[in-house]
């Protein structure tokens, strides 16, 4: 395959968890969190991953950068196959991807300084020759996301920095190595809503100057047309509709992404647009689920084909797919 | 998560600072004092009795010979308020020499050497050490010279050897003959068992009472032409040094001091490898899961009924014991052990971690994660534990001693007791012989479980309440 400005390609992608019920039992249930999914990302372009919780976004980042093992379908990097590479290959795979988590708390280990913490990438690949070098890059690297003066930063536990404060090291830290994709897992919903804007405006300037392509995981479509060129809607490991945030948010053609954005009064504006838990239901358990269309349960236009056959994605609009039969040509 | 994101500031304050957080327990600045003290005194042993020579010395029966034997530390006369005899030497170089030429070619000797004898009580033994040449056996007459002016023949003595020996303290004809000159000076039968000490030194009254003054021996015997004759006489005290004699004369000050370095090294070897290697183990078991932690908690579980002391007394009787054997033998049958269990749990707490996951994004492997991410994590918490567990490994060392299985080269504080057991200590009234080492047994174990317990307060700040 032709890797024509394509930085990410995922093919039908699969992560099923194994789970074994009851004491002594053989039998093997699978939880498909991610259940094929397709899509690709172009160099220094934004996608954001919006679902409810529990529908599988955190799954698929991490598989993505090979957290996870996929259990069926190919990722694609620049045109490489990285489904199944392993030692050297997954070792410059790690140092081409990066990873924001939710917890900025939780992402450091307590007994290294910042210093030692933004370090260990660079000395884990062996990245910069000298003692001097490596730490010019980790100053470096501070003051690209403002810690500054970093001297100040750069010697404390992270025990003495605000989440804030540590969601920048992180960012550092997933661009330390220079990387061309970087999963930001929810990185601001832990935060102070008065630090959030300023963290996403410094990932958002850096995927800019340093072309880097993100996967931006989010339950909050606020943010979205802020920060993203695409946005994939998920539900219960699937994707139901991708497109253009822009169009995705102005004209939504699956019914569960209409439900998320159904227009309420809502007095405050930065309300607006704000994901809500409609329609009425519970995602479908991830246990083998049924075949058939997963949103189903809870869809007010479902018909009796959604009951019995799984949609496939069709192409609306050019550009704009949606996983929903109310779209099949016919 | 509880005590790890409790004690997460802890670990930047680094050495000094720990160091401090300990001294503020009054009770560990005792442990501390008392461990720069060992330290101190096993470098000084170390540097001033080379292993060898200490080991050399403790083996020898040679060298000690004019040491006392069983003789009480000096300082015990603090608690008896007596003066004690020291070893007194009395040898021939300042002697009042005369020379007689006999008629044959022959000379008649004779040699007297004076010595001050003004302690309270009696001397322990009495042994001449001959050291002469000669072409015919000497006959040597021994008399005796008190400080009442009283002069007695001792002993008419024909040399066996050049080097020849003579007990007089085993000397049963003298005894008898000593008792009957008392009965006839003091009129009368003494209150006391006269024997060759006694009736050497004791004044002549019915009471024990010890003769002060200055004493004298002569030799007088005749020599051939190209004889040489030379002799020397050894009044053994009943006090010795700082620390006494044992049964073979051998001064315990030598096995005292060696059974420090060697204790300590055996009690914190044994102690932190157990530590370290169990740590590593249920590390390893908690992060790889699968096949590698179902044999280890299966060999846990093995190893928790095993009888560990009979299988240390099997494996010492098989194979030639030396202190390494112990060490190793001590360590393997250690380890796999069912503290094993809360490591792998806290492992795999850690191991779920974001820090870890973030790790693994950039790349990490888990030797890595294990080394610089896991273990530093959970070592601080067992690291009290390992101080605590000093004293127990020290003793267990001791023990062994004592049964007979331990080093039989070092001087070792288990070695002493054992051998004052065997012979009798307490039975004898030597107290001192098993005091001593059980005293510095105590005292580490003392230093390591006040240091360790402090330790554990600082770890676990709960116990703080306590
Ligand atoms: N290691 C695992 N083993 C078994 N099941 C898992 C595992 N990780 C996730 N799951 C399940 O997979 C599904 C998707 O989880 P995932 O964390 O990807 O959702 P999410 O969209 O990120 O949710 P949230 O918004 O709450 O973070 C859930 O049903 C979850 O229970
Ligand atoms: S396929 Fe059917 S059930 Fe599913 S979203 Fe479309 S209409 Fe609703
Ligand atoms: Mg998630």
């Amino acid at each position: 395959m032709s890797s024509d400005g394509k930085l990410l390609e995922l093919e039908d992608l699969k992560k099923w968890f194994e789970i074994r019920r009851g004491f002594l039992s053989s039998k093997v249930y699978y939880v498909k969190a991610v259940d094929g999914v397709t899509f690709s990302l172009d160099e220094g372009k934004a996608v954001s991953l919006v679902g409810e919780s529990g529908s599988g976004k955190t799954t698929l980042g991490k598989t993505i950068i090979r957290l996870y093992e996929p259990n069926g379908g190919r990722i694609l990097f620049q045109g490489k196959d990285v489904t199944h590479i392993k030692a050297n290959d997954l070792k410059w795979y790690r140092r081409m991807t990066g990873l924001v988590q939710q917890d900025p708390f939780g992402a450091f280990a307590s007994h290294f300084t910042i210093f030692r913490s933004l370090e260990e990438p660079l000395l884990i690949h062996n990245a910069v020759e000298s003692k001097e070098k490596r730490a010019e890059r980790v100053f470096k690297v501070l003051e690209e996301v403002r810690l500054t003066p970093v001297e100040d930063f750069a010697y404390k536990y992270p025990h003495m920095l605000s989440g804030g404060q540590l969601q920048r090291v992180a960012i550092a830290r997933a661009i330390i190595l220079e990387p061309k994709l970087i999963i930001a897992d929810e990185p601001v919903s832990m935060l102070d809503a008065s630090v959030r804007i300023e963290i996403l405006t410094l990932l958002r300037r850096l995927q800019e100057r340093l072309r880097l392509s993100v996967i931006y995981i989010t339950h909050d479509l606020a943010t979205t047309r802020f920060f993203s060129e695409w946005a994939l809607i998920m539900y219960a490991g699937h994707v139901m509709e991708k497109a253009s945030t822009q169009e995705v948010l102005r004209n939504p053609l699956h019914p569960y992404t209409k439900a998320l954005l159904t227009a309420t009064p809502d007095p405050n504006p930065e309300n607006r647009n704000r994901f809500k838990e409609v329609p009425p239901g519970e995602p479908p358990a991830l246990v083998n689920p049924p075949i058939c269309c997963r949103f189903s349960p809870r869809c007010p236009l479902a018909f009796d084909k959604c009951f019995k056959e799984e949609p496939p994605e069709f192409e609306a609009t050019s550009g704009h797919w949606v996983k929903c039969w109310l779209y099949e040509r016919s | 998560m509880g005590w790890l994101s409790m004690s997460s500031s802890k670990h930047s304050r680094g050495f000094k600072g720990v160091l401090q957080e300990v001294l503020s327990y009054k009770s560990a600045v005792l442990g501390v004092l008392i461990l720069v003290f060992l330290i101190v005194l096993s470098i000084y042993t170390i540097v001033t009795i080379p292993l060898p020579e200490a080991i050399n010395a403790w083996r020898s029966s040679e060298m000690w010979t004019k040491n006392p034997r069983n003789a009480q530390p000096e300082w015990i006369e603090v608690f008896i308020g007596k003066r004690l005899p020291r070893t007194i030497t009395v040898s021939l170089a300042n002697a009042e020499v005369s020379r007689r030429l006999l008629g044959d070619g022959r000379i008649a000797a004779s040699w007297v050497a004076y010595f001050n004898y003004d302690y309270d009580d009696f001397p322990s033994e009495l042994i001449v050490f001959f050291n002469s040449s000669y072409s015919e056996k000497p006959v040597v007459d021994i008399y005796w010279l008190r400080p009442d002016g009283e002069e007695f023949l001792v002993k008419k003595h024909t040399l066996r050897r050049p080097d020849d020996r003579l007990y007089l303290s085993n000397d049963l004809g003298l005894e008898l003959r000593l008792s009957g000159l008392f009965e006839s000076k003091v009129g009368g039968k003494p209150n006391f068992m006269v024997t060759v000490e006694k009736g050497l030194f004791a004044e002549y009254s019915l009471d024990p009472r010890v003769l002060k003054g200055r004493y004298g021996i002569r030799f007088e015997t005749i020599l051939n032409e190209n004889d040489v004759f030379d002799a020397e006489l050894v009044v053994y005290g009943s006090v010795y040094g700082l620390a006494g004699t044992d049964h073979l004369r051998r001064p315990l000050i030598i096995g005292l001091l060696w059974g420090t370095p060697i204790a300590m090294s055996f009690g914190l070897t044994t102690a932190i490898l157990t530590t370290v290697l169990n740590l590593i183990i249920g590390t390893v078991s908690g992060w790889y899961l699968g096949k590698v932690d179902t044999v280890i908690q299966r060999i846990v579980e093995i190893n928790a009924i095993l009888p560990f002391l009979p299988i240390l007394i099997l494996l010492t009787t098989f194979y030639k014991i030396d202190l390494v054997v112990i060490l190793v033998s001590v360590i393997v049958l250690n380890i796999f052990s069912l503290g094993i269990k809360g490591t792998r749990i806290l492992v795999m707490q850690i191991k779920s971690y974001p820090y870890i996951e973030a790790a693994q994004a950039y790349g990490a492997s888990n030797g890595r994660l294990i080394l610089f991410y896991v273990i530093p994590k959970i070592l601080p918490p067992v690291v009290p534990g390992m101080i605590s567990a000093v004293p127990g490994f020290v003793f267990l060392e001791a023990g062994l001693s004592y049964l007979g299985l331990g080093d039989p080269f070092l001087p070792t504080w288990g070695k002493i007791i054992s051998d004052a057991q065997s012979n009798g200590a307490f039975y004898k009234g030597l107290y001192y012989w098993v005091l001593e080492p059980a005293f510095m047994l105590i005292l580490t174990a003392i230093a390591f479980a006040l240091i360790g317990m402090a330790l554990e307060k600082i770890v676990n700040p709960k116990l703080k309440e306590l």
